[in-house]
């Protein structure tokens, strides 16, 4: 019992102070079998790579509150690039339930799920905001209501961090 | 001869960065899932104190390209499985801009959909059959960049210990072997053969059954922006040593095929899932967990069937029977505006045959009916079928307001060969709705309100009825707290635990960026939980939880 509890608090102690987290590029295809690479992407402006998959509901809800965030930045440069992580068993629904719902931000497969493995994914969804100099800028495990606003706002800092930022749409 | 492999491959990698320090490009990354909990775990009417404590520590170095990982597991004792106290996985993985990746100890792998190699962690259900090997990859794109002849070629060899929850003292061992190959000659068509082979090790009685396990596989798949059509076909043979348990000697043959077709147009998508797996059709009194010639736990095809996130929905999952099951889905996505959106899905699955008893007498001997059309479905009874109907409406209504409401209808009959009349049927009617608003920038009340009818022909009592509610209110602080009061009632006299309400509190806050606590205090009413065709019964618990999510 003693370890255990001495354990907890090692944790917390961790908790409250670590934070950091690397930038690893990769290329993955998106719904149409073309190669998308996260490099291509940080050239252009800041990424929010976000990990989702089709039985997560907080996922859907995040891509539905982002579609207009992508629509309104991605002059400036921004990409919101949706990395869903359905296996291959149920990959089959994903590119109708996108189509569908006309989404039009990227969308890629991480099928064997390397990238959040990479990133260290321990749940979904996941997003991540990488700037121009390839910086994690935020990051976001799990989505409630409100988060958008402040993704939002993150996007904005890191746009003008970078002056690419030239006022909402 | 994996361990040693492994450590050859790490003093390998470690020599050439001693030797080249010149640019060290070091990049590493730890994460951490703690999870605790204390109480009281229900079997039946019995209650039994639980305590767990499982602390997964997920390590990643990456140098100059070299990535080495690995996973310190403190399991002591475990919520479900086997304790275990030290690293269970580890590995290096090397990736070079040619098209290279080599990765040597523990990895997971799905090729095309799973019918001949899909192996996965599924911690929440105990479940573990991981390779522990090396994995030699090739992807080459040739051609030009428009349009790319792509070729990716994999050999991979090890080594899974496959323990079922249900009886964690055995463990049954293969040893794997794989060659997969993926062409896509034009942009829209991707072929590809796979073939699996495996020497599996079978604890039974005292004695080892050793199976010999070839798994040839073709799959096809053809995109365009709008269309996939993807059809898979594997075979499997296992040869079953004689031994005296199995004397005589026995070929086991079985095969799967499964086919997806996807189309979207204006704002509908439709997919369609057709599955036929026949991996061990056998008499009634034959089939097992643990038979020698059934699916090969490595094998794990889709289950064509949906994954809700109902809580009362997914109460009542259909277990699917990858070894003799027929059948297939359709689901729909109609998103008329940006705001609203519909989804339908239809489900239909049974066995392939009926069986009849051909001896008049005290004995039971079964013979199988042939059909023709045993590539579809049946409804009858003796075919063991299920069926599902699911409606879902969703709206965003204002920038503050979103509600769903859904309908499911779910039957599932689980046949009773001896007593026909004793056949547990189930029928339910499940209508889940979620209601959310938003108020002062970043608050959120959020309500999740769901209602069960049931129909159990197996009820002792003659009222066979029942219903179940489930009510939840939820408090949420953008982006870091989360307060949720949840409650469950029944009124099913023959609930197991002789319970009729479950109450419980959860919080969740958000430390920073990085750092999650949650805790739970209350009582689950546990249940059946499946997740990818792997399902396994949680008991009811009673007590307190917490769980910390760190990711550094």
């Amino acid at each position: 019992m003693k370890k255990i509890i001495l354990t907890i608090l090692l944790v917390f102690v961790f908790a409250f102070n670590l934070s950091a987290q690397t930038y690893n590029n990769f290329t993955l295809e998106d719904l149409d079998n073309n190669e998308i690479t996260l490099d291509d992407l940080i050239k252009k402006g800041p990424v929010l790579i976000s990990f989702w998959a089709l039985w997560c509901g907080p996922c859907k809800e995040e891509m539905k509150k982002m579609q207009p965030i992508y629509e309104k930045y991605k002059d400036q440069g921004f990409t919101y690039l949706a990395i869903n992580q359905d296996n291959q068993k149920s990959v089959s629904k994903v590119k109708s339930f996108i189509n569908a719902n006309k989404y039009t931000f990227p969308v890629v497969l991480d099928t064997e799920n390397d990238v959040f493995e990479a990133y260290n994914g321990i749940g979904m969804p996941y997003s991540i905001l990488i700037d121009m100099n390839k910086n994690i800028a935020a990051k976001h495990l799990g989505y409630v209501t409100g988060d958008d606003k402040i993704i939002e706002q993150e996007i904005k800092e890191v746009l003008m961090a970078g002056s690419n930022y030239k006022g909402d749409k | 001869m994996i361990r040693k492999v492994f450590i050859i491959s790490l003093f390998v990698c470690c020599a050439n960065i001693s030797f080249g320090q010149i640019n060290l490009d070091v990049d590493a990354s730890v994460s951490n899932l703690l999870r605790y909990g204390n109480g009281y775990e229900y079997s039946g009417n019995v209650r039994n104190a639980k305590e767990y404590f499982e602390n997964l520590t997920d390590a990643r170095l990456k140098v100059n390209g070299i990535v080495f990982g690995l996973r310190y597991n403190v399991s002591n004792p475990i919520e479900y499985g086997q304790n275990f106290v030290g690293i269970d996985k580890r590995y290096i993985q090397y990736e070079h801009d040619i098209g290279v990746s080599l990765r040597a100890g523990d990895f997971y792998e799905i090729i095309y959909r799973g019918l001949s190699l899909n192996v996965f962690e599924d911690r929440p259900l105990a479940y573990d059959t991981g390779i522990d090997g090396v994995r030699v990859t090739y992807n080459h794109n040739f051609g030009s960049k428009k349009n790319p002849f792509k070729f990716e070629a994999q050999v991979l060899g090890g080594d899974i210990k496959y323990i079922d929850y249900l009886d964690p003292d055995r463990e049954e061992r293969y040893k794997v072997r794989g060659v997969f190959t993926e062409i896509s000659p034009i942009k829209p068509l991707t072929v590809g053969f796979n073939f699996i082979y495996s020497i599996g090790e079978l604890p039974e009685q005292d004695l080892i059954t050793t199976v010999t396990s070839n798994v040839p596989e073709l799959s096809a798949t053809y995109t365009t922006q709008d269309f996939e059509f993807y059809a898979g076909y594997a075979f499997k043979s296992s040869i079953i040593t004689p031994n005296e348990i199995y004397p005589d000697p026995n070929t086991a043959l079985g095969d799967g095929v499964y086919s997806s077709l996807s189309y979207s147009f204006n704002n509908i998508g439709l997919t369609l899932d057709y599955k036929n797996y026949r991996f061990d059709v056998t008499l009634p009194d034959n089939r097992s967990n643990t038979r020698p010639s059934r699916m090969l736990p490595y094998q794990n095809p889709p289950t064509a069937i949906r994954e809700h996130t109902s809580v009362l929905i997914s109460r009542n999952p259909h277990v699917v029977d990858f070894n003799d099951e027929v059948g297939g889905q359709i689901d729909l996505v109609y998103a008329p505006n940006d705001k609203l959106s519909f989804n339908l899905n239809g489900s239909i699955a049974s066995r392939h045959y009926q069986y009849t008893d051909t001896d008049s007498g005290a004995t039971v001997s079964y013979e199988r009916v042939d059909r023709g059309d045993s590539f579809l479905p049946d409804l009858d009874d003796a075919f063991s079928p299920f069926w599902e109907f699911y409606l879902e409406g969703e709206n965003y209504a204002t920038e503050d307001l979103y509600y769903r409401l859904a309908f499911a209808r779910q039957s599932s009959v689980l046949y009773n060969q001896l007593n026909p009349n004793s056949s547990e049927k189930l029928l339910t009617s499940t209508v889940p709705a979620e209601f959310k608003y938003s108020f002062y920038k970043n608050l959120t009340f959020k309500i999740n309100a769901e209602m069960q009818w049931v129909h159990n022909s197996i009820r002792v009592s003659e009222d066979k009825n029942f219903t179940n509610q489930y009510f939840a209110l939820s408090f949420i602080r953008a982006p870091d707290i989360t307060l949720t009061v949840g409650s469950e009632f029944t009124s099913d006299e023959e609930e197991p635990t002789g319970k009729s309400s479950w109450f419980i509190g959860e919080a969740t806050y958000q430390i920073n960026q990085s750092n999650t606590v949650g805790v739970g205090f209350g009582t689950e009413r546990g249940g059946l939980k499946c997740a990818n065709g792997i399902c396994r019964f949680v008991n009811p618990f009673s007590g307190f939880r917490l769980s910390v999510a760190t990711q550094f």
